[in-house]
């Protein structure tokens, strides 16, 4: 999708694509220069200025909690952050499950939305198929996305409490943000036209 | 094999290379301060807690690393000097001729985790100027500021500055409530213009009340965007803030230093004494400011008006580095090598260079010629001198 997107607007490279093998594809004639990464990397390129800009989910940047400037919200990746138990052990509140143990990928963001309720948990870091943890015994809950939610479905879970919407940002670093305002900002106004 | 011995999380040594490089940078600093008048003070590393929280708002206070004196009282380490020399010119400087020009020189603390080249304790130099509230003063500053990345060495840098009022000004034309304000200074801090514009499409204002809002965060440009700005706004406060940069960019102009500015009315700055211009300062290869400062006229109270600034010392070298601008600042001159019958010829050879102002090392044993050839290359000195 950001390939697709930026694109439309003329930034892009031959033999750009996100599932590319090579990680730095140049477009000299543009001055561009695309840095393939692991999503959960991106905020980290862009904080420490190795990228000017990138594109990647709002639940990456929060979870990451890097300091980084957020432009554009381009709509697409549309997904939720939710909690989720095994529907036949489902408790009457969300209190009820205090103390309990949560398996998920974003343990910092699970940590502050808990926290807000008083409510500490033990949280298990899990990298993928968060919806196995119930299913053998390693935790009581989850905390994972959700776009369609035939995931839960399959898994006999059920979403209980919805944490956050999350769509894809168009992030930038501070220094660059201003260094280089002008072509940044013309980027935002293009990519605006396609939302 | 021994166990190593680690420092705790977020300090560093300076090994004798960098701390060279580091001492290089804060002479020339303490040279051009005293240049411009500014006179240096010393405070203590640590204060009671009150003293650093009264200013800089209880947000910071996470952030610091604290102690308890003997009475049980909290202290804790200085992380900024902006507090200390506030607290210093309202208690044993409070007789002193206004204005007062004060320059520092040390070493802060704040704990943070997970943040790029954010050490835990890191050195600053920087320089507050209190008792006068014109934009003549905010131009020393400025230009004091330009001029101190001249003499660390940075050749390519800008200055990005902006004036908190501009958008304080805005707020209250469209009558927003306190608890509104703060939510969108702190959108504005961290520039996360998607959820600034979601809050204020929230707040349900006119739209040119709501576009004038969302406008303030792209006010990034050369002079003329001043000129841009002015069009959003009708209240006094933004259009005195605007006039102040104007005058401020005059001055600079005369200093020599307006080609390093480019305006940016979104820059707020996270400290909240800021009253009016504030600035950072960027290097391009390095992803975060190394200079910020701006004018505080409340935080001495009824006392006085104040601006000031601080450098980071580590983010200057770093940027020198990355621009291959750091060179050998070590100065080895001389070794002195010698054989059994002139260890006295030896020490007077060195006595005299030493005069002359060479940096000499004499070996401390006698030595043959071809050892001594070898440590003065091993200790990189310049050059070998053999008694034989």
């Amino acid at each position: 999708m950001s390939t697709e997107l930026l694109k439309k607007i003329g930034w892009t490279a031959e033999g750009l694509h996100e599932k590319s093998r090579k990680l730095v594809i140049t477009n000299d004639a543009e001055k561009l220069k695309f840095i393939i990464t692991k999503t959960a990397d991106v905020p980290t390129y862009v904080e420490n200025g190795a990228a000017d800009i990138g594109i990647i989910g709002k639940d990456v940047i929060l979870e990451s909690g890097k300091d980084v400037y957020e432009l554009l919200d381009l709509g697409f990746g549309k997904c939720h952050l939710m909690m989720a138990v095994p529907k036949d052990k489902k408790r009457a509140t969300l209190e009820d499950y205090s103390h309990t143990r949560v398996a998920t990928k974003f343990p910092h963001i699970a940590e502050k939305f808990f926290a807000a309720r008083g409510m500490q948990m033990e949280y298990i870091k899990l990298n993928g198929s968060i919806e196995l943890g119930p299913i053998v015994g390693l935790s009581e809950s989850i905390v994972d996305i959700v776009e369609t939610g035939t995931t839960l479905r399959e898994n006999n879970l059920e979403e209980i409490v919805h944490i956050m919407d999350a769509t894809a940002r168009l992030i930038a670093n501070r220094v660059s943000y201003r260094l280089k305002f002008q072509r940044i900002n013309n980027l935002v106004n293009e990519l605006e036209k396609f939302l | 094999m021994s166990k190593i011995l680690e420092t705790p999380y977020g300090t560093r040594d300076f090994l004798p290379r960098e701390a060279a490089a580091k001492r290089a940078i804060e002479n020339k600093l303490a040279q051009l301060f005293s240049a411009f008048g500014y006179e240096e003070v010393v405070t203590p590393t640590m204060e009671f807690l009150e003293t650093l929280t009264n200013a800089g708002g209880l947000e910071i206070e996470s952030n610091l690393f604290k102690m308890f004196d003997q009475n049980n009282r909290t202290l804790a380490l200085h992380h900024e000097m902006t507090t200390p020399i506030a607290r210093l010119v309202m208690s044993r400087l409070k007789n002193s001729p206004l204005p007062l020009k004060l320059s520092y020189n040390t070493s802060v603390f704040r704990f943070r985790k997970n943040q790029p080249d954010r050490q835990c304790e890191f050195y600053q130099a920087g320089v507050e100027l209190l008792g006068v509230s014109n934009a003549f003063a905010d131009a020393e500053i400025i230009a004091l500021a330009a001029q101190s990345l001249k003499v660390a060495g940075l050749k390519d840098f800008t200055i990005c500055l902006g004036q908190v009022e501009f958008a304080n000004g805005l707020m209250e034309e469209n009558n927003l409530s306190a608890a509104a304000i703060s939510e969108i200074k702190n959108f504005l801090e961290r520039h996360n213009i998607v959820e600034l514009e979601k809050f204020v499409d929230a707040l349900e204002l006119d739209k040119n009340a709501a576009n004038s809002l969302k406008k303030i965060p792209k006010l990034n440009g050369g002079i003329e965007i001043l000129e841009t700005a002015r069009a959003f706004v009708k209240n006094k406060k933004s259009l005195d803030a605007l006039k102040n940069l104007e005058e401020i960019y005059k001055l600079a102009e005369i200093y020599g230093v307006a080609d390093k500015i480019i305006f940016d009315l979104g820059i707020i700055r996270d400290f909240e004494y800021y009253t009016g211009m504030v600035f950072e300062a960027y290097a391009p290869g390095v992803g975060y400011s190394l200079a910020g400062g701006g004018r505080y006229d409340n935080m001495l109270k009824d006392f006085c008006p104040a601006t000031g600034f601080a450098l980071g010392i580590e983010r200057i070298l770093q940027a020198c580095e990355r621009q291959g601008i750091l060179g050998n600042v070590q100065n080895k001159n001389i070794y002195i090598g010698y054989n059994e019958k002139n260890i006295g010829a030896a020490i007077k050879k060195a006595s005299e260079l030493r005069a002359e102002g060479k940096v000499v090392e004499l070996s401390l044993t006698p030595q043959n010629f071809d050892a001594a050839k070898i440590s003065q290359t091993e200790k990189n000195y310049d050059e070998l001198i053999y008694l034989k």
